[in-house]
This record gives structure tokens, sequence and C-alpha cells, in this order.
């Protein structure tokens, strides 16, 4: 972890003594941090996007709720409510839930009581006036005042203007000395005694790096994905994306697969396809990409090699954890590691799911086994 | 769109990459976080966790971000959807990131069974989706927030503390996996 930030510094000011303390030491030394520099300049040169609303959700739900423009889920009226168990908005107030700009996003919108036979009869064809009876006959909430313009909010929003720069200043102060923690304790954790530094080349080769070291390039990649992209980095929404695509044919009635789940080749399917290259190029560099088809340890002393064994297996077990992610609302990608660095309590609660599941799954499967 | 497919491209690649290096392509890692035999998983994790909201912080305060995406916060989606999630991925030693890496570095078992039961998990989903959410989401739905959001702390002196919080687990988790001197 030796000058992960460096690049916000400018990388070759800061000399560091080698292993031999030659300049050519020196000059290995700093080559590791390259992917890392890549993805700081990487962050710092694309334009921020903070005019437009994108996310895998409908871009209704990032500005209405994410940035809390014009929050409707937690409003004392019951429709919303009881449609929020999926990203719905279009499905009654017509709009364009993948639009990126508001005109667009609002062109066709409607209100879905004043012609219900219209907005609703989409998903409930049979009783869809009855349904809107009930909603009418509860008196609406005063209607929510227009929504503000836009402004970027500072972590504190009840601060005073002649205390901001007080406020701004404690704040990088608490920045520096939580990414100081962070470095340093992985600095001092991922250190090896007197271990020769790899060149570029073969340190791309390494079969393993650190996990702390591969871990905060997840990290940076994390965070370029939301700070930058406004997207979670998650993988099981591009499998329910592309399962849509036979989903919609095999299902012509399904509610879900007509205004929910609809078809399409996103940003989380490119970023599926990079990840398959990423994990190719990485192990073809170290010499471990090859056909196989069982794993390499553990595996065959206990489940033996059969390899339809492991098919089954394999099979059940990734319809598990993709119904799983459905239900959770992302994966250990999406979810755990992507709402966890944005410090969301749904991230956290997956994660005591995960170990609550997990931890007798493989107690049950290797019961007096030794370690 | 077209715009967006590159940075997708190498967000993913680098994704990928750091899945491959870390070791998660092998399954009996993944399993063995489950019994406390290899706690890479859990370091990685904690890694990427620590620095991602140390750098989404930071970049924040660069001006770039108004709109990190938040998941909606749902008590009981969560747990079982975690829950279902766990088991499957201590079975198989699988999780959906983990299996189209493993698809990269050329597993059969991967591109057979892995990938194919990700579409068909998709699907159940798909089917289960329309009597099953509207229960489930509606027990403990907080909406998309974060911890700051919620408690309406300063979101720094969160930060802080869940770094302070990573570091500390990824250093005990280190003393105990070192045999005593």
């Amino acid at each position: 972890m030796r000058r992960a930030w460096s690049c916000q510094r400018g990388a070759p000011g800061h000399p560091r003594v080698g292993a031999a303390g030659t300049p050519d030491a020196l000059h290995q030394g700093m080559r590791p941090w390259l992917p890392v520099l890549v993805v700081c300049g990487y962050l710092g040169v694309a334009a921020p996007v903070s005019a437009q609303c994108t996310s895998s959700a409908s871009s209704c739900v990032t500005c209405h709720e994410t940035q809390g423009l014009r929050p409707v889920l937690r409003s004392p009226q019951p429709w919303h409510a009881d449609h929020a168990f999926a990203d719905l908005c279009a499905a009654c107030h017509g709009g364009d839930g993948a639009a990126a700009g508001k005109a667009k996003a609002h062109w066709g919108l409607r209100s879905p009581l004043a012609d219900p036979a219209r907005a609703c009869a989409g998903c409930h064809s049979s009783d869809a006036s009855a349904r809107a009876e009930r909603y009418l006959s509860r008196p609406p909430a005063p209607s929510p005042p227009a929504p503000s313009p836009p402004a970027p909010s500072p972590p504190t929003p009840g601060a005073a203007s002649s205390d901001r720069h007080a406020a701004a200043a404690a704040n990088w102060i608490l920045a520096g000395l939580a990414l100081l923690l962070a470095v340093g304790l992985a600095v001092a954790l991922a250190r090896r005694p007197a271990r020769p530094r790899p060149g570029l080349a073969s340190w791309l080769r390494q079969k393993l790096w650190s996990p702390y070291l591969a871990g905060a390039l997840l990290g940076l990649v994390v965070a370029s994905s939301e700070v930058v992209w406004g997207r979670p980095l998650g993988v099981a929404g591009a499998f329910d994306k592309l399962a849509a695509y036979p989903g919609r044919w095999l299902f012509p009635h399904s509610q879900y697969y007509r205004y929910v789940m609809t078809p399409g080749i996103t940003w989380q399917v490119w970023l599926v396809l990079g990840l398959l290259l990423g994990a190719f190029a990485s192990s073809a560099l170290s010499g471990e990409a090859r056909p196989r088809w069982l794993p390499d340890t553990q595996w065959q002393p206990r489940f033996g090699p059969s390899r339809a064994r492991r098919l089954v297996v394999a099979f059940v077990g990734a319809i598990l954890v993709q119904v799983g992610a459905g239900i959770a609302g992302g994966c250990t990608s999406g979810l755990a590691i992507s709402g966890g660095a944005a410090l969301a309590p749904a991230a956290f609660l997956f994660m005591a799911g995960m170990f609550a599941g997990g931890i007798p799954t493989a107690w049950l499967l290797y019961r007096g086994r030794p370690r | 769109m077209r715009a967006t497919i590159l940075p997708a491209l190498l967000l993913g690649f680098l994704f990928g990459w750091s899945l491959h290096k870390a070791g998660l392509t092998h399954y009996a890692r993944i399993v063995n976080v489950y019994r406390f035999t290899d706690l890479t998983v859990l370091r990685f994790m904690l890694s990427a966790l620590a620095v991602g909201a140390v750098a989404i912080a930071i970049g924040g305060e660069l001006g770039f971000s108004a709109r990190v995406p938040l998941p909606p916060t749902t008590l009981l989606a969560n747990l079982v959807g975690g829950v279902i999630f766990g088991v499957g991925m201590a079975g198989a030693g699988y999780c959906p990131g983990t299996i189209v890496a493993e698809a990269g570095e050329g597993r059969l078992d991967a591109w057979f069974a892995g990938l194919a039961g990700l579409i068909v998990g998709a699907l159940l989903f798909g089917l289960m989706q329309p009597t099953l959410m509207p229960v489930l989401a509606r027990v403990g739905a907080l909406g998309r927030v974060s911890f700051a959001g919620l408690t309406g702390a300063s979101p720094w002196l969160v930060l802080l503390v869940f770094v302070q919080a990573v570091v500390l687990t990824l250093v005990l988790v280190a003393r105990a996996g070192r045999p005593a001197a």
C-alpha cells in the first residue's frame, strides 16, 4: 500500500528509497502503482455528469429519491408505498424512466388517478377502476412543494455560510485522517520482510496479489463507478437484464417482464463483459487460463471426481445466488461492496444475511472434516 | 449510450483483474471464508469497502458527486436475500461476479453451470417477484438511505468510524491468522 494516493499530489515528486537505494530500484518501486495511477487519472479526466440522472434503477428513482429532489416513497400517500417494490414509476405516470435529462424523462407525464383506466389498466387489467376508487376515496396529502433547483448540498446543510470554511476544513482533516489510517494500516499489514521488488511485467504476471492491494484497487473502481458515473458496480443486475430476453418470450403475460425488468444491453452488461475480459487477461498473464471442469483444490477430496456432480452443485448454487441477489437488491459487488462503500445499511444487512446463510451451509458440507 | 460502453468495459476489466489477482476465482477460497479457514475474501472486501468509502467521500469533495447511488434498505428483503445468497455461495463457491471471473479463467463449470444458473435464477426471481417482493420489501422499508441520512449524523463521522472499524477488524483478523510466536 505504498503511495496509494500519490496520484493526487504528483507521483514523480515523491522519491522513495528502493530496496538497494538505487535509481533503478526507486523506479521499480513506483511502477506497481501504474494501474492505480491510471484509475486516478481516469477519475480526474472523466467529466462529472451531475446534470444527468442515470443509474441502474430508473432515472425517476435516481432524481426523486436518491437525490432527494422530490421524494415520494415516504409520503403519506399509500399508492407509492404500495408500488415501491419495483421501479414502476413510468408504468403509472408515463414519462421515460431511461431518459437522462429532465425534459425527456418528463415527456408524456400524466396524472395516474385522473385517468385510471389508462394508467392502471396496464397491470390491473380486470379491476383497475375498483383499485383506483380505493385510492381516490382517501384524502390525498397536500401536494408537495415544487422541486427546488438541484443545488449540491454541503455535508452540513444547516451550517451558516461563515462556518462553511471551518466545517470544510474539519471535513478535510477528518477525511485525511481516515485515509491515513486505511493506507498506513494496509502498508503495515501488507509488508513482507525483505522481499525483492518485481518489475512491472512480472508483477502483472503474479498469480496473486496481496488481498489488501487487490481490494484497494476494487475500492477505487467502485468509487469511480459511483462518483463519476453514478452507478453501482453490480453484476447480478446484468443477468436480470439478459434473462429478460428469454423471459419476455417465455412469459408473455408477465407484468414483471413487461414493465419492471425490460430486456436491454445496459451499462451493467458491458461491465460484466469487461469483468470476463479482465479475469481472462489476469489469468492468461499468470499462466492460469486453461479449460477445466473441476475446482483445483478441496472439491475432489470432498466430493469426488464426478463432473456431473460439480455441474449440478454449481448450477443450483448459481440459481440460489441470483435469486438471493434479486430479493436483497444486489449481489456481493452490487450491494455489499457498492452499497457498503456508500455506507448504506442495506449492504450490511445483506452481509449479515450472507454469513447467516453461509456458515451453517459450509458447516453442513464439511462436518467432521479436518480444517 | 455508446459513450458509456468504454468506461463500463474498463471498470469491469479492472474489477475482473482484481478478483483474479485476489485469488477469488477458486472454489476453496470462497467456501473457506465461511469455515474461517481462509479469510482472503473478508480481507479483500473490507479493503475495498474502506478504500471505496474514503474515495467516494473525497470524490464528492472534489465536486464529482451529487448522487452516489444508494441501494434501498428493506430490513427483511436484505436479510432474507442475503441468507439465500449465502447458502448458494457457500454451497457452490460462487457469487455472480466470481462466476464471470471463473468463466474468464476458462473454468467450464462456470460456463456451463454457473452462467446458466444465473440466467435460470434470474428467470425464477422474475416469476416470484410480483408475489414475493410486495410482501418482503414492505417490512422495514427505509428507502434509499445511508447511515448518515438515516440517523442525521455527519457523514464524515460515519466514515471515520467505519474506516476505523474496518481497520481494526483487518488487524484482528491478521493477528488471529498468525501463529503465536
